[in-house]
């Protein structure tokens, strides 16, 4: 058997273990258009605040591909996908024939059509070139603007401030991270940065990078210049489908796969950043391109691909980050919109304390935890099994609501809680 | 691997468990001592309760591990009994594992994330040995 794994951040290296587990001698050839393997994009931004150095952004031992007997292409791109032929062109002329073969191509940092982004000193933050050249820029400027209010940007502001330099956030929406989260949470991490010293421009888009040839400010809409040396661009991902375009592989947001990480075409899978599930929260298709997901879909794809048969439920949104102390979880639907949706919330503004449950005909369906974010696990599985939490919900935002509060759920309902680990407080009770 | 359970009609509540589990994962590995140590030694392990039920619960050491996945730095990790063992030199305190865990059996401490780790090092289980009603047990689980 001949596997092919085209991308080699999470989606690849998680199905190469996955298909170890069942086969230990199949050839495994793995196509990655970077050459820096094995770290960890989410560390990124640590890496670039300082907090970690470039030896802590692996992720796996370095022996890995070794070890799992792994035959590398790196530095190469994966050009075109011929499903017919059964092989893929690379950008060096190579053809690679498989039998079984996993796209897990990711995504790219979507860069927003402003003008002047092609001046020196706009980046990204998605590939750990990109941290190198924006840690290399400091040495002859320390004020920055970040183009964007989500999750990278925000994470990349916060590793610029930790690099003493001056930070601008410039976010369209009137919230920071309103993929993530509702208005009221979103105020109290705005708040929480500001208090550090990062300023944010909230409802407002930039125009304009100004400068000749090199970075010297931004123009907003309304006028206002900020001056700047660096521009940093956090505008979300958009799944890499270069590679299947013109082929009948079916896409829609993303690569559209069933719940055996198996696109319409056989022998052909897809996980990660690249691949479109079902969102549990919503029950509608959607991209979650989250490193959680990511992992869970390759691995699964990689038993499936090597002859075993785990199924895939379906991703769910979730996220967790942590400036200055102050952490924060979301998952799922966090602002809903509909009439058939209730939200139950503690707040204590004062604390930084926030909580909030999204339920819909008593499911779960989303959840905020901020500051006391512990219990959060909970909650995710609770989405995740979709089961009716009505006998417990006057008890969800409790001080004291743990573990043990849903044990009677557990009981109940025997058939949606079948893991193992479960069935564990069946036999250690009556 | 063996893991710990806890018999829920035996346990009543008395919080041994935590108190050990803390004096275990301290410096100096004595309870009047570990009272001042800073940071202050947490349990691993909560006793939890709902209606007639009382139960001393910590990691499950899940198999697929649900925290092992979601970590993004490769802290979390199995180890070759199976067990999930946490690197805390990898550990950032991103919290995905807090994010996942569907025990809630992951803290935090000060910036890394700290849970079970069965007592490395020592002969026997801190928990285990402390509860006085015999509800903390072990049980040798097969490989999957």
């Amino acid at each position: 058997m001949k596997y092919l794994i085209i991308g080699g951040s999470a989606a690849g290296i998680s199905a190469i273990e996955g298909i170890r587990t069942f086969d230990k001698t199949g050839e495994i050839i793995l196509v990655s258009d970077e050459t820096y393997q094995l770290y960890s994009r989410c560390l990124l931004s640590y890496y670039l605040a300082g907090v970690i150095s470039e030896e802590k952004l692996k992720f796996k031992e370095e022996n890995f591909f070794e070890k799992n007997k792994v035959k590398k292409f790196l530095g190469i791109k994966a050009e075109k996908v011929y499903p017919e032929e059964k092989y893929v062109l690379l950008s060096d002329g190579t053809k690679l024939n498989y039998d079984k073969l996993l796209i897990g191509t990711g995504g790219s940092a979507k860069l927003e059509e402003i003008p002047g982004k092609e001046k020196d000193g706009v980046f990204v933050l998605r590939k750990i070139d990109d941290a190198k050249k924006i840690l290399s820029k400091l040495e002859q400027t320390k004020r920055v603007v970040v183009l964007g209010g989500g999750l990278v940007g925000l994470r990349a502001a916060y590793a610029l401030k930790a690099r003493n330099c001056d930070v601008s956030v410039i976010v369209k929406s009137q919230q920071i991270l309103s993929q993530m989260l509702d208005f009221s949470s979103a105020k109290i991490i705005q708040e929480h940065l500001e208090e550090k010293g990062i300023k944010f421009y909230l409802g407002l888009s930039a125009k304009e990078i100004v400068g000749n040839g090199n970075v010297k400010g931004v123009i907003l809409e309304n006028g206002q210049k900020i001056d700047c040396g660096i521009v940093i661009i956090g505008k979300g991902v958009s799944p890499n489908l270069d590679l299947i375009r013109g082929t009948n592989i079916k896409t829609h947001w993303g690569i559209v796969v069933d719940e055996n990480l198996r696109t319409n075409i056989e022998d052909i899978y897809a996980a990660g950043d690249v691949a479109e599930t079902v969102d549990l929260s919503s029950d509608q298709p959607d991209i979650n391109a989250l490193w959680p997901c990511a992992v869970e879909q390759g691995r699964i794809a990689g038993i499936n691909m090597a002859g075993g048969s785990e199924k895939y439920d379906g991703s769910l949104g979730m996220n967790s980050l942590e400036f200055y102390g102050l952490p924060v979880i979301s998952a799922g639907i966090t602002r809903p919109k509909g009439a058939d949706f209730e939200e139950l919330i503690k707040q204590d503004t004062k604390n930084k304390i926030y909580k909030k449950v999204v339920l819909r005909n008593n499911r779960i369906v989303g959840m905020i935890l901020v500051r006391k974010i512990e219990k959060a696990g909970i909650f995710t599985t609770l989405i995740k099994k979709k089961v009716n939490v009505e006998s417990i919900r006057a008890k969800l935002l409790d001080e004291t609501f743990d573990f043990a509060k849903i044990i009677p759920l557990i009981k109940e309902k025997k058939e949606i809680f079948k893991e193992k680990e479960y069935q564990d407080y069946i036999f250690t009770s009556k | 691997m063996e893991k710990i359970y806890c018999k829920i009609e035996k346990c009543l509540g008395c919080r041994s468990c935590e108190i050990a589990c803390a004096v275990q994962h301290s410096n100096s590995k004595d309870i009047f001592k570990a009272i001042r140590e800073t940071p202050t030694p947490l349990s691993r392990r909560k006793v939890q309760a709902v209606q007639d039920i009382i139960i001393s619960d910590s990691c499950h050491h899940c198999d697929p591990a649900p925290c092992v996945y979601a970590c993004m730095s490769g802290a979390m990790y199995k180890d070759e009994n199976g067990a999930t063992k946490h690197n805390k030199d990898k550990c950032v305190g991103c919290w995905m594992c807090i994010m996942v865990c569907p025990f809630s059996a992951i803290s935090r401490q000060e910036k890394i994330a700290i849970k079970c780790d069965l007592c490395e090092g020592r002969d026997g289980y801190a928990c285990v040995d402390a509860c006085p009603t015999k509800a903390l047990f072990t049980k040798e689980v097969s490989e999957t």
